[in-house]
Order: C-alpha cells, then structure tokens, then sequence
C-alpha cells in the first residue's frame, strides 16, 4: 500500500512542479510528464502484483489496505483490475497531453491543465481503491471536478461552455443518486465501511431493488449508457483531445466498476435488475454505434463509439448479474469476465483512437471528416496505429476487441443451454451481431475517409507537426493491443479469477465453459492468419516476378478528370444505413438549393431531456409569483411555517 | 396572585397589547421600554435566591431593553421627524383581534409542549403569544420604526422562552441580550444613515426590490 | 485429423466449381449455353499469370486487402467439420471466429476500395458494408438456432453428430434455419436478388464495383475467395441438412460434395426465375431472413 501512495503521490508532485515552474515551460513539461509516468509505474506495482498473485480463493480479500479516520483505502483483485486500466492507459495519455499541449501558446493554462490531469488521474485511482463512502463521495466529487475544468479547456468557445454546462449537471445528478444509494444501504450511516455494507447486506437488513436501482443510475449516467449518455457527446468533442482519451478510456468504467462493486457487496440482486441491465446494453450498444454513424465530427463520432462499448460492457455485467440470479455460474462467470476484458480492451483503443484523432486536429487544423483525406501518407505512424485500433474496436479477430467479445458471445449463447426463462437471453446475440456490422461500416467509413485516398480539402493547413512524439505513446497501446491478440490467456486468467469476486461459487462450471478454455487457440488463429498472409504475399510477389507492374491512375471507368472531391464522402458512405434505419438514426437531411447536408442531432437531448427541462421551467415559472419582493411577506412565510409546525407538534405528533 | 412572575408576564402580555393598539410611535417606544424593565424584573422573580449572575443579567436586560434602545428609538423618531403610524395593513381593531386570538392559541398549545422541568407554568404561553404578536407587528405595520419595535418585541418574547431554559443553559439568555445590541447599532443605522432622507420616506412598502 | 485435412483440400480445391455450377443451370434455364463449369479455373489461372496495375493514390492497404481476404475465407474453411465430425480448428465459440474471420476479410477488403480514391469504389464499399451490417445479424442468428438445438457453442459440435440428435427434436426450427441461410448465403455470394454477377454497369454493381482497381494476382485472390465463400455457405446449408441421417465420416464428405454442386444448381434455378432487387429493398430481404431464423428461434424456446 505503501508503493501505491508513494506512486500517486509522485504524480500529484509531478503535477504541482508542472504547475509552479511556469518560467520554464520546457523542463516543467519534462518533469511533470516523466514524474506522472514514473508515479503511475509505481502505482502500478502493487495491483499488478495482486493480480498475479491470484489464487482462487482469495479474489475478494484486500492485498493492500489503509485506513485512517473515515476514509479507508484497499487493493483486492478487482480494483488492481481496474488500477491497471486506469493507470495504464493514463501513462499513455500523459504521454500524449505534454507534446500536444506543448506546442498550445496559453501557457498559463496548459501549466494548470497539467496540474488537473495529475489530480484527476489521482482521483480516479482513489475512487478504484476505495473502502469508505466518505473516501468514494471524497475521490468521485474531485474526480467529477477535475474532469469538468479540463473539459472547458477551451472555455471561449459557446459550444464548449454549453457541454461543460451539461456534463457538469449530469454529473451532480449521478453524485446525488449515489449519496442515495449509499444512505440505503448503510448501515452505520456515512461512516460506514464497505465491509459494513456487506455484512448488512449479507444479513438481509438491505433494499437491494433500491440499491441496485439507484446504483444504476448514478454508475449508468457516469458511464454513459443509454438513455443517460447525452452529456458525453458534447464533453468528449470539446475537451482537447488527451482529456476526450482520458474521459471516454478511463473515467467511463469508473461507472462500471462501482456497479460491479456494488454487485460484490450485495450479494444475489434481483431478476428483473439483470434484465433491465441487459436491455440497457443492447440498447446502447446498437443506439450508440447507429448515432455514430451519422456523425461529421471526429470526435463526436468516437464518443458515439464508446456509447456502444460502454452497452457491450454492460450486456456482460446484466449477464453476471442474471447468471447469479438464475443460479446459473457458468453464464455469470463469462459474462462479468467478458465485462472486465471489455473495459480493459476498449481503455487501451478507445484512448488509441483519440489520440490519434488529437494528432489528425493538430495536423490538419480541423475535426471534420468530410474535409480529409489521404493522411496516411502524412502521418505513417498515426495511421498505422490508427488502423490496428480500428480492427480492434470493431472486434475483428485476431486483435483485443475481439478477445472480449468473444467471451460476451460465449456467455449470451451459453444461456440457451441453461433451463427457464434465462434462455431468452440468447436472442440478443442478434443485437450483438448487429452492433458489430455496423461498427464495420463505421470504422471503415472512417478509417477510409480520413487516411486514405486523396485529400478532399486542399486548402486545409499542413501543420507538418512532429509526427513522432505525438505517435510514440499511440504505438505503445497499439502494441499493448496487439500484445493481448498474440497472448490473451494472461489476460483472460486475471480476469476470470477478479470475476470471481462477483461470481464467487464456480465448482459447478464444467472445464468447458470456463472463460479460458479455447484461449490458446485464439493465439493458433492469429498466429495461422499472420502466417497464410504472408505466404499469400509471398505467393504473390512470386507470381509476379518479372511480370509488368505498372503504376496508372485510378480507373474510375475510364473517365480521367476526376477530383479528390469526388471521391465518396463519409456522409454519402453511411447514407444507405442511416435511411435504413430511418428516424431512429437522428440524422436530418437538409436540401438547399444545389446542396444536400446532412445535420446529427443528438436524439435524447434534444426530443427528450431540452423539452424536459423547459417544461420544468414553465412550471416552476408559476410559482413566481410567491416571490413577490415585499419583505412583509417573506416575514408572513415564515410565520406561517412557524405556526404550521406548532399546529403539527400540537394535534398530531405529540397527541 | 400566586407569585410575583406571573404578575409581571401578565403585564407584558398587556404592553404588547398596548403596543397593537397604539397609533402613536412615542407609545409604542414607551411600551417597549416598560417591557424591558418587566423582563429585567423577571428572573429574579423566578429564581428566589439570586446569585451575582443573575443580578448582573437583570442589570444588563434593564440597561439594554429599557434605557438605550429607547433613547435610540426617540433619537431617531426625532431625526425622521414622524409622529403618527399610518392605517397599518389590517386595521388596529384587526390587529388587536389577531393578537387576542394569538394569545389563546399559545395558551392552547403550550400545555402539550414537553419541555422538562421550567420554573414556570406561565413561561411559555406568553413567550409564544409575545412571538407572535411581535411578528404580527412586524409584518403588518408600514413606518420602518414600528416595524423594528415589533422586532423588538419579538425578541422579547425569545428571551422570556430563553428564560425556561436558563438553568439548563445559563449564556442563552445573555445571548438574547446580544441580539438587543444588535437591534440597537441597527437603529443608530437609520438615524446615523437618515434612510428617511435617502429613500424619501421611512415607509418599507416601497423596499420591493427583494427579488430577481 | 487427417480426414480434416483431406477435407480441407477438397473443398479448397473444389470452391470455384460451385459458382461454375450455378452460372451453367441458370444459362441452361435461360436458353443460353453459358460458360464451362470450369470457366473460374481457367479465369483464375490467366489472372494469376499477369502482371498488375497500381494506382499513386493507393498504399500498403490496397495490396494487403485481397491477401487479408483470401487467408481469411481459407482459415474460415478451417473451423467447418466438412467431413461431419472434426473440423481442422475447434474451440468453444469458434462460430463467433468464423462470423469474425469473414468480417475482418470484407473490412480489408472495403478498405483497399476506400484506398483507390475512386467514387465508384466508394460506392461499391458503401453498399457492401450496408449490406454486411444486416447480414452479421441473420448469420449470428441461425447459428443461435443451431446453437440452441444442439447445445453446445462449437461449430465442430453444432455440425456434426449432435446435429443429428437435434434433428429428431427440433426439425423445423433447422428447416428454417436452413432456408435463412439460403437467403443469407444468395447476399454474401452476391448473387440475384442481391447483386448480379453479370451486370456491365457499375452503378448497379456491388461487389464487383469494388474490387474494380484490382488486377493479375490480387483480382485473382479476390475472385477466387468469392468463390470459397460461395463455398463455404453452401457447405454449412448442406451440414445441416444432411445432418440429418447419420452417417459415416468418409461418406459424409462424399455426400458434401454431392449437396454442393446440388447447392449450385438451387443458386442457378433462383437466380434465373428472379429479377434483381432494388438497392433499398435488400436490406429487407435480410431482415425477412432473420425473422425465418427468428422464428426458429422462438419455436425452440418454447
């Protein structure tokens, strides 16, 4: 325990120094990036170590604790899982934000953004760890207020100060659901332990319907799940783009870790719960990914995406939570282990993927896809990386999305051979499919549009940035990717075993069905894929041996005096789908003369929480008029107050 | 009579009354002041065996409530140059009504009320009635004088409550007496700050700027 | 094992006679005498024998595209018990591979489109992918009904013997898991109604649109794993229903191949008694493939 404050507190240091040397912009920056890596390594030791060092039996118990006063802190299997995410793909963005960053001419405020992102990283890890409800409220309410000022950012910008404004209150909502949640299961009141928690709940002194409920609307409007995502379209465009990686990679299985706590602490929750979970992963999932698709922006366009991860990773924990339920372990374990690989692999590519749109900004100055075009030969790195988290986020074998996805199909189909009602579960491996197509159409529309053929706006800037610096920590998490697809069982082992924690009784799983059987095979397939593609190439490249190889323009059916703004657009490219699909998509079409454009809407702000709101407003309009203005009658209130709780303490509390 | 303190919380009911009733500020200045030497006589009515601190409360009560907030008062009536209250909100015959029914609803509440052991069975109906009409007055009357006088009474009424609970808590009643002090630098405001010649009038229903 | 193998090579080397197949009924049903069975040989054989054209504005991406697709439809072949036992690859949730093996060859290969610059390419993608987004689901779909029939998540399992116990209690719900795979299997072979393999003109293309860049070897990798995907969803019709009697491994194989060319010849017949679909309508024959599927679906859990 010592090692992991030791390396959070490196971090907040490396953040404050980053801070305070603001006449040396240079070496504040090496410093304060170097120092946060070097914390979070540090950090990372202990929870890696508690992950290694698993046996099956003692998943639930702390390998490291602390406490002192109210606020008592612990490592066991299932936050060092989440320790890693968290720390792990903050090193990368760190990474990324001190060059990115670096070269923005508002010093004052990048010394103080990098301040932020040290204490929100530090926040974000006490939340994890955390064995209080003062230490969780305490982390999560920083947590929360780091993230909103690094995402007004760039606070002159109207639209960025109305997204803040949004995240800002969905937040405290999700906070006062929490405070909720927490004051009906607690036994001892807000001093309480969560091992208090769990012995109440264990001797059945706890509302779980209510709990459960309340968790899962204030962990679901963290993690963004349908229909409480509406705030992290907005906030993940507008914040720069390290701070999108940070909020879309980490602070979304924030949401999802707390439910799996409370899962934890619980106990057995109840049937309707998991299946209310379900609906909402499958909804979010195909909602998410079909709103991406009508998307112009870059990074409103990867929101979306994690909108969709977010439902796949909670179709795994409905899973967990129905295969306890039911009784049935074998579903369960797959599915909260399928949760965690998930929340894991979409951390490491989602951040991938905002990198890498961070750096395509800062190259070409704009975040519209429609405008781009051909990058691939600009920024080789970027692109290649780029690449490999696409693959990864549309869960084509061999590479990490897949991995997890795999297991979540495992468990949606296992369900069929269970007995009762559970077996409905197996349709929606259709929603499962469904999702995973249209983020085919998605990725390839974006990764098409964006890095190859042409540049579709010539008059774009060339910022010329140095590619390397910024592409180096997207390299490392591609690897990371990668390094999953090549040799998942290391992986998959932690995972089943932190599953646990929530599925603690698995003696009656058959070999079969236990989450790493069939994982050394994924190696064999990669491998075998890696293998038949170079033979074919090779196989190629001999055929063609001296053969003419001849260089011509694209054919284009013979027509030569084609454009780069002829080329398909990413609008016209998702068209056919979005019409399909119709108003559910969101997308408005608006004809001008000479002109078609296509303009998102944001579906549930603007058809339901906007007229919500407005008609909140009107109501509470009505009650104007009590304000009156006139002192005597503020008095007169208060007198009648006074005499109302008189009467009452008279006829009917003390009689 | 069967004590003393009884007498003296009948005649403090009286003033208040006095006090709806009255048309004139000078009265209702002299009401007050006559209060607070009935409050200042109070304690050591209720408690037989006085101890210095007891004694130096009701020097300090007579002090504040009948000789300085008084003179600050007349100061200020002088300084503003208003001799008569205009038709408060209700009518004076209304008012003295409002109060005669206050009264008989503390007297109906205040047995059901537990509040330990009080010297005094009396305490606590006239507190409450003493509250309330002090509030009745603060709300109903239009010159900002009357309105601090009913402020005054109100806080009267706080301290003859505060009195139920001395044994118990011996500083809450010299707290009371803080809040008198209070009232005082706030009537040295008005005249200090000739708010009658800022605003042109001493009359509150024009301060109607208390919201958005 | 070695039967695995065997099976692997015959169906590799078998997959270009099946559209031959389909091609011959349907010009013999047509009053045409139509191309030799053989023909896609002989296609693959000349292209294979050329040298190639490469556009400036492609990359890397263009080149890997039709080796990414052909090593994927090959390794697909691998996870099918063609012999009606053991399959080359198996493992728990191996259908899940399999549904992903053909998504990763359709991304490179909509890649490598995209890559050419050309809006007729772009086109061609957009439709394929539009396409593929309603076909995942009709595909996952039946291999939840064979899934559930048979219990058991691996597709060694789920096209092999159990399938023959699984006949006995559930065959309608197979029947019209089989006839959604027709139907799915006329989409990812882009044949009529989807898409016609013998259209000129490239704004009603869809497959062929987009692979329009390609030429020598990389034109012939491409035609010859549209051939072995053709191949692979005629097998897996053909698994399920002659699944049904149980029989020998070796004759198994036999009866295979025998189902296939018959499979072709089904191919031809639809193809020659129906007109193409207008482009907005294919996504409802998916969806009228998923509900068959569906409907299997619902009378199994029951």
């Amino acid at each position: 325990m010592i090692l992991f404050a030791v390396g959070l507190g490196l971090v907040l240091l490396a953040g404050a120094l980053g801070w305070a040397l603001a006449r040396h912009p240079s070496a504040a920056d090496r410093v304060f990036m170097w120092g946060a890596i070097a914390g979070c390594g540090v950090a990372l030791v202990p929870a890696i170590s508690a992950l290694a060092g698993l046996t099956d039996a003692s998943a639930g118990a702390d390998v490291a604790a602390s406490a002192t006063g109210g606020l008592a802190f612990g490592i066991d299997a299932l936050s060092a899982w989440f320790l890693v995410v968290v720390l792990g793909a903050g090193a990368g963005i760190v990474a990324f934000g001190v060059p990115y960053l670096g070269s923005d001419s508002r010093q004052r405020r990048v010394r103080v953004a990098h301040l932020l992102l040290s204490v929100l990283l530090a926040a974000l890890a006490g939340v994890v760890t955390a064995r209080s409800i003062v230490a969780f409220l305490a982390c999560w309410e920083v947590m929360a207020l780091a993230a909103y000022f690094l995402v007004i950012f760039d606070y002159e910008k109207r639209e960025v100060w109305g997204a803040g404004m949004v995240y800002l209150v969905l937040t405290h909502v999700s906070t006062l659901a929490l405070i909720g949640m927490f004051a009906a299961c607690a036994p001892g009141g807000v001093g309480s332990r969560f091992e208090d928690l769990r012995q109440a709940a264990a001797a059945g002194w706890v509302p779980t319907g209510l709990v459960l409920t309340l968790a899962l609307i204030g962990f679901g409007i963290k993690a963004g799940a349908v229909p409480f995502h509406f705030w992290l379209p907005g906030a993940h465009a507008a914040a720069p783009s390290h701070v999108s990686a940070l909020l879309s990679g980490i602070m979304l299985k924030v949401g999802i870790y707390g439910l799996l706590r409370m899962l934890a602490l619980l106990g057995a929750p109840p049937v309707w719960w998991g299946w209310v979970v379900l609906f909402i992963g499958l909804a979010s999932s195909v909602l998410g990914v079909l709103w991406a698709l009508g998307q112009h922006d870059l990074k409103r366009l990867l929101a979306y995406h994690s909108v969709e991860n977010i439902g796949i990773i909670l179709l795994g924990v409905g899973l967990g939570a129905l295969g306890v339920a039911y009784h049935q372990p074998a579903v369960a374990w797959l599915g909260v282990t399928g949760a965690l690989l998930h929340a894991l692999n979409h951390a490491l590519f989602k951040s991938l993927l905002f990198l890498g749109a961070g750096s395509v900004a800062r190259e070409t100055g704009t975040r519209e896809i429609d405008r781009l075009g051909g990058l691939a030969r600009r920024m080789p790195r970027t692109a290649l990386a780029f690449l490999i988290g696409s693959i990864a986020i549309v869960g084509l074998p061999p590479l990490n999305g897949f991995v997890s996805e795999w297991v979540i199909f495992r468990a949606l189909l296992g369900t069929g051979s269970a007995g009762g009602s559970l077996r409905v579960a197996a349709a929606m491996a259709v929603g499962l499919a469904l999702t995973g197509g249209l983020a085919l159409a998605c990725f390839s529309k974006l990764y098409g549009v964006v890095f190859l053929g042409r540049e579709r706006d010539a008059s774009l800037e060339r910022a010329g940035t140095a590619d390397a610096a910024l592409a180096a920590p997207q390299v490392f998490l591609a690897a990371c990717c990668v390094a999953i697809a090549v040799a998942p069982w290391f992986v998959i082992s932690a995972a089943a075993r932190t599953a646990r924690i929530v599925v603690p009784d698995v003696s009656a799983v058959p070999v079969g069905g236990a989450p790493l059987a069939g994982a050394s095979w994924l190696t064999a397939l990669s491998v075998a894929l890696l293998a038949v593609v170079l033979a074919l190439m090779g196989a190629r490249r001999l055929a063609l041996r001296g053969r003419a190889r001849r260089s011509s323009p694209t054919w284009n059916c013979a027509y030569p005096a084609t454009t780069a703004r002829m080329q398909y657009t990413a609008s016209s490219y998702a068209d056919p789908l979005l019409v399909g699909f119709g108003a559910l998509s969101g997308v408005r079409k608006v004809r001008a003369a000479g002109s078609v454009h296509t303009e998102p809407m944001e579906l549930v702000l603007d058809r339901l929480a906007r007229p919500f709101w407005n008609r909140l407003l009107r109501a509470a309009a009505r009650l104007r008029p009590l304000q009156s203005g006139g002192m005597r009658w503020y008095v007169v209130y208060a007198i009648l107050c006074l005499l109302g709780l008189l009467l009452y303490l008279r006829f009917v509390a003390l009689s | 009579m069967h004590s003393f303190h009884e007498l003296i919380l009948l005649l403090v009911v009286l003033s208040d009354f006095w006090v709806l009733g009255t048309t004139r500020l000078s009265s209702t200045i002299r009401a007050t002041a006559i209060q607070g030497v009935l409050l200042a006589a109070l304690p050591i009515a209720l408690y037989l065996h006085p101890s210095v601190h007891l004694i130096g409360l009701a020097l300090g009560t007579f002090l504040v409530k009948a000789v300085v907030l008084p003179y600050f008062l007349t100061r200020a009536i002088r300084e503003a140059a208003v001799r008569r209250e205009i038709e408060p909100l209700i009518g004076f015959t209304a008012s003295l009504m409002l109060g005669a029914a206050a009264v008989a609803l503390s007297f109906a509440i205040a047995p059901r009320l537990e509040l330990g052991s009080i010297p005094s069975a009396m305490l606590v109906p006239v507190a409450l009635a003493t509250v309330i009409i002090g509030l009745i007055v603060l709300t109903t009357r239009n010159k900002a004088l009357t309105q601090v006088v009913g402020y005054l009474i109100l806080e009267n009424g706080i301290y003859i409550f505060g009195l139920t609970q001395a044994e118990r808590v011996p500083f809450l009643v010299e707290l009371g007496v803080l809040l008198d002090v209070f009232a005082g630098v706030f009537i040295m405001g008005i005249v200090v700050f000739h708010i009658n010649r800022a605003f042109d009038s001493l009359d509150s229903a024009l301060l109607t700027e208390l919201k958005d | 094992m070695l039967r695995a193998i065997l099976g692997l090579f015959a169906i590799l080397l078998v997959a270009p006679i099946v559209p031959g197949i389909a091609n011959r009924v349907k010009s013999a049903l047509t009053g045409r005498r139509g191309a030799p069975v053989l023909q896609l040989y002989a296609d693959l054989w000349k292209l294979w024998r050329k040298g190639v054209v490469y556009s400036p504005t492609t990359s890397i991406v263009f080149r890997l595209g039709p080796a990414v697709l052909a090593a994927t439809t090959v390794l697909a072949t691998c996870l099918l018990p063609l012999d009606g036992a053991t399959s080359l690859v198996g493992f728990t949730g191996d259908l899940v591979a399999f549904a992903g093996l053909l998504a990763l060859g359709r991304f490179m290969l909509v890649l490598a489109a995209l890559d050419t610059g050309s809006s007729f390419e772009g086109m061609g993608a957009s439709r394929e992918v539009t396409i593929a987004a309603f076909a995942e689901p009709a595909l996952i779909l039946c291999f939840t009904v064979l899934a559930m029939a048979t219990g058991r998540l691996q597709l060694q399992d789920m096209l092999g013997p159990p399938l023959a116990q699984a006949w006995l209690a559930a065959a309608p719900s197979l029947l019209l898991g089989a006839a959604s795979l027709f139907v799915l299997s006329l989409a990812e072979a882009c044949r009529v109604p989807v898409d016609d393999p013998l259209t000129h003109l490239e704004l009603t293309m869809i497959h062929e649109v987009m692979v329009l860049d390609h030429s020598g070897p990389d034109l012939a990798l491409v035609l010859y794993a549209g051939a072995l995907k053709m191949t692979l969803f005629g097998s897996l019709i053909v698994r399920v229903l002659v699944a049904s009697v149980a029989v020998p491994a070796p004759v198994a194989l036999v009866l295979l191949l025998g189902g296939l060319a018959l499979y072709g010849a089904l191919v031809g017949t639809v193809e020659s008694g129906m007109a193409r679909l207008r482009m907005n309508r294919v996504p409802q024959i998916l969806v009228a493939a998923s509900a068959i599927a569906g409907f299997g679906l619902i009378l199994l859990l029951k």
